[in-house]
């Protein structure tokens, strides 16, 4: 009883916290973006068009090259969906980034939250800590998914492979904190960890596998 | 009488608008270079159209190439590209230059690049090309000394670690007289 109200109070105090950062990430893009707002351009004169008729009757003009309209027509509707793309892959980036140390410190704090000599303190310090972890990382799929889909764009490159392995973290962020709460129950009842439950290891080694390896597919060049 | 004469002096007149030769852009490989601490990456379009007109012994050169015609062989750094270039609102980089008639038979050039690229225009002054006559082409190599900063491009950054202000532009080209 005394272990699930710790729990209870760290997993909403790791709640709270995750969302503090997360509006606090959310806050600094958005006045960085409204202070690079790009300036009003000065009225456009025949001269500085691409395509405007020259001073020089031999200079060629852009409609003589032969590119279709549509290919040489500003188009501030996509212009503007670039943007909400951007902005959204930096915050995923980002929380990606930040995702990765309680990740790590779940799995180092997993040291003595199993096993024969596994103590409740230790077992509750992996719970919160893999509490925040799934806190964040939702905050991060959240923006990955969100983020609007360039139409005609096929994907190509590292960012297929950090897409597979979404593919695989993504249910393991999941399934590894479900079948941690079981093995976190029958633990505390003084039970060996067993059944579905005791999948909880495996499962989160290959989430935090692919995780970091989701995370390198787009920071390293191999 | 009267109109034999003026139809005299408007076809002799007419050489003197027209252009003496023209060139056309047979084939192009734009290639930028973009350098960060954890990668070097490289994007590369073939989508260039170019035209030039001679006229009185110079030349004026024009080429576009659409912005979003650059591979990098990453559709997303492709698209952030796009992003931070504001491509999609300035979809075309245009290249102008003048250039005297009779410097296609040198083997060495260096010629002022007006360049039109994210909404800005930025000048080059003096690049060096080669230049190689081959059956009736003329094929050029160069690299532009471009930088972010001259087209005030915020660099993108990875991990929060930005991109070096050079992108140094590799260009091969092959014109042909028309």
């Amino acid at each position: 009883m005394k272990a699930k109200g710790t729990h209870l109070i760290l997993g909403v105090g790791m709640l709270v916290f995750s969302l503090l950062i997360f509006s606090l990430l959310i806050s600094v893009p958005l006045q960085a973006q409204a202070q690079t707002q790009p300036e009003p351009q000065p009225p456009a004169t025949p001269n500085n068009l691409p395509d405007a008729p020259s001073s020089s009757k031999t200079e060629p003009t852009l409609q003589e090259l032969g590119f279709p309209a549509e290919q040489t027509q500003a188009n501030a509707a996509q212009q503007a969906l670039l943007d909400k793309r951007t902005h959204m892959l930096k915050i995923h980036q980002r929380m990606g980034l930040i995702t990765t140390a309680p990740l790590i410190a779940t799995v180092i704090a997993s040291m003595g939250a199993g096993g024969r000599n596994s103590s409740t303190t230790s077992r509750d310090l992996h719970a919160a800590l893999g509490g925040l972890t799934g806190d964040l990382y939702g905050i991060t799929a959240y923006y990955a998914i969100r983020a609007p889909r360039v139409p005609g764009t096929e994907t190509r490159g590292p960012i297929r492979f950090h897409k597979v392995m979404a593919w695989i973290h993504g249910p393991g962020m999941i399934a590894t904190p479900i079948l941690g709460i079981m093995a976190f129950d029958q633990k505390n009842k003084g039970e060996k960890v067993h059944g579905i439950a005791s999948a909880h290891g495996p499962v989160a080694v290959v989430t935090a596998g692919a995780f970091g390896a989701a995370l390198l597919s787009v920071s390293v060049k191999f | 009488m009267t109109k034999k004469i003026l139809l005299a002096f408007v076809l002799a007149a007419l050489p003197a608008f027209a252009a003496d030769s023209q060139w056309a852009l047979q084939q192009a490989t734009l290639t930028y270079h973009v350098s960060h601490p954890l990668h070097q990456s490289e994007g590369v379009s073939h989508a260039a159209k170019g035209k030039g007109v001679c006229h009185a012994g110079q030349c004026d050169f024009l080429i576009g190439v659409p912005v979003k015609s650059f591979d990098s062989g990453d559709s997303n750094r492709d698209l952030h590209m796009l992003q931070v270039t504001r491509g999609a609102e300035f979809p075309m980089v245009l290249v102008r230059t003048r250039l005297p008639e009779s410097s296609s038979a040198s083997a060495t050039l260096n010629v002022d690049l007006e360049i039109q690229f994210a909404g800005q225009t930025a000048q080059y002054k003096q690049v060096p090309f080669k230049l190689e006559t081959l059956a009736g082409e003329t094929h050029i190599t160069g690299t532009i000394p471009a930088t972010l900063s001259d087209f005030k491009i915020d660099p993108p950054s990875l991990l929060t670690m930005p991109v070096k202000n050079d992108i140094p532009v590799r260009v091969e080209m092959t014109w042909r007289p028309q």
